[in-house]
């Protein structure tokens, strides 16, 4: 099921709480924080990252019509070391997760819905864990680009290079062969 | 005062991210703006977040340094300390504005100041956050803190903290009310 489809449904049934809007760079969750909600991100984009070292590594982002979660959180209750900060101006609905389980928990149908987003999950993190695994840098950007072009419309180069975890210049270099 | 350990990093955490934000958001305001004062002998929005990155210049290093040098376990429950509790209710801005006085050392009035304090002031946070998430598993009880007063004086991790944060709290709402009070058509 798409995320705006979910997010279809949560407005439906009334379940975003609140709006919060982030000006550029702006933080939405800081290292150390225990965030359990939901965002569905209205407008604007949004990186997830950790520090190592003092370093960003991007471990995911988040552009128009997306779901975000810091799911470390969500699925533990406890403090996640991840940042989720804002590329540029971004608006977010907000849910928190005691709203979203008394939902869940309301239907099989609902329920069904949990089990296939978190199918779906898992299936993502594996082809990430692939992106990280695989040497090639040229290949770890082919299958990014196959799988998600509208990144590459949303998010600065340098932030995509990140992610992938090449310079900049070897990305465009990339892009442009 | 008594409070879970937890939820007392958890509370400071979300006040840090606020200030965090605030001032990034400050960032895209005019120099000329942010060097605004009210009245000839107050601070500017700038001489506000200067301020505290003085206090940050001391108290960051510090609280670094003697978390790294303690193994002792993480407490469940966190009790405030006489003289930290004071000190950090102290700086909690009341209703009612309750001035207070400024040492010298950390009076930052009519120096010359760039945007560059904000960055500082981002960088320092920064900091503060990676502090007070390494904080969960250090005990924010034996650790102590010299005051930046008097280095006789310590007050626990847990107090430092407190009292740091809400003393960024204070200058935080002073910065808002010198900006609303020196609002003009900056375009």
């Amino acid at each position: 099921m798409k995320s705006t489809a979910v997010a279809e449904l949560f407005i439906q049934h009334h379940l975003f709480e609140k709006t919060v809007i982030l000006e550029r760079n702006q933080y939405l969750k800081v290292g150390g924080s225990i965030d359990t909600h939901i965002y569905f991100i209205e407008t604007g984009s949004l990186k997830i990252y950790l520090l190592d070292e003092a370093e960003e590594r991007i471990i995911r982002f988040g552009y128009k019509n997306n779901l975000i979660v810091s799911i470390d959180s969500f699925l533990s209750n406890k403090p996640s070391e991840l940042y989720i900060q804002a590329i540029k101006k971004t608006e977010v609905r907000v849910t928190t997760k005691k709203t979203f389980t008394e939902f869940i928990n309301s239907s099989i149908d609902n329920l069904k819905l949990w089990s296939g987003i978190l199918e779906d999950l898992v299936l993502q993190q594996i082809e990430r864990e692939k992106d990280l695994l695989i040497n090639s840098p040229k290949e770890r950007y082919e299958r990014v680009l196959k799988r998600s072009p509208q990144l590459f419309q949303e998010i600065p180069n340098k932030h995509i290079a990140n992610y992938l975890r090449m310079s900049a210049e070897t990305l465009s270099r990339l892009k442009n062969s | 005062m008594k409070i879970l350990a937890e939820q007392l990093l958890q509370d400071l955490i979300e006040q840090s991210r606020s200030h965090l934000n605030y001032v990034i958001a400050l960032q895209d305001l005019h120099e000329d703006e942010l060097n605004e004062r009210v009245h000839h002998d107050s601070w500017s929005t700038l001489e506000c977040i200067e301020h505290l990155n003085l206090y940050g210049y001391y108290y960051l290093p510090e609280i670094e340094k003697r978390m790294q040098a303690s193994n002792a376990q993480a407490i469940k429950q966190f009790n405030s300390g006489w003289l930290g509790n004071y000190f950090a209710e102290s700086m909690l801005p009341k209703e009612q504005l309750n001035k207070m006085k400024t040492f010298k050392s950390m009076n930052p009035i009519h120096s010359a100041l760039s945007k560059d304090v904000l960055t500082t002031f981002i960088d320092q946070q920064q900091k503060m956050l990676q502090l007070l998430s390494a904080a969960q598993s250090k005990n924010l009880e034996s650790i102590r803190i010299p005051i930046s007063i008097n280095k006789w004086i310590k007050i626990k991790l847990g107090d430092t903290f407190r009292f740091v944060i809400y003393h960024n709290e204070r200058h935080m709402q002073q910065a808002q009310r010198v900006l609303k009070q020196t609002a003009k058509a900056y375009v």
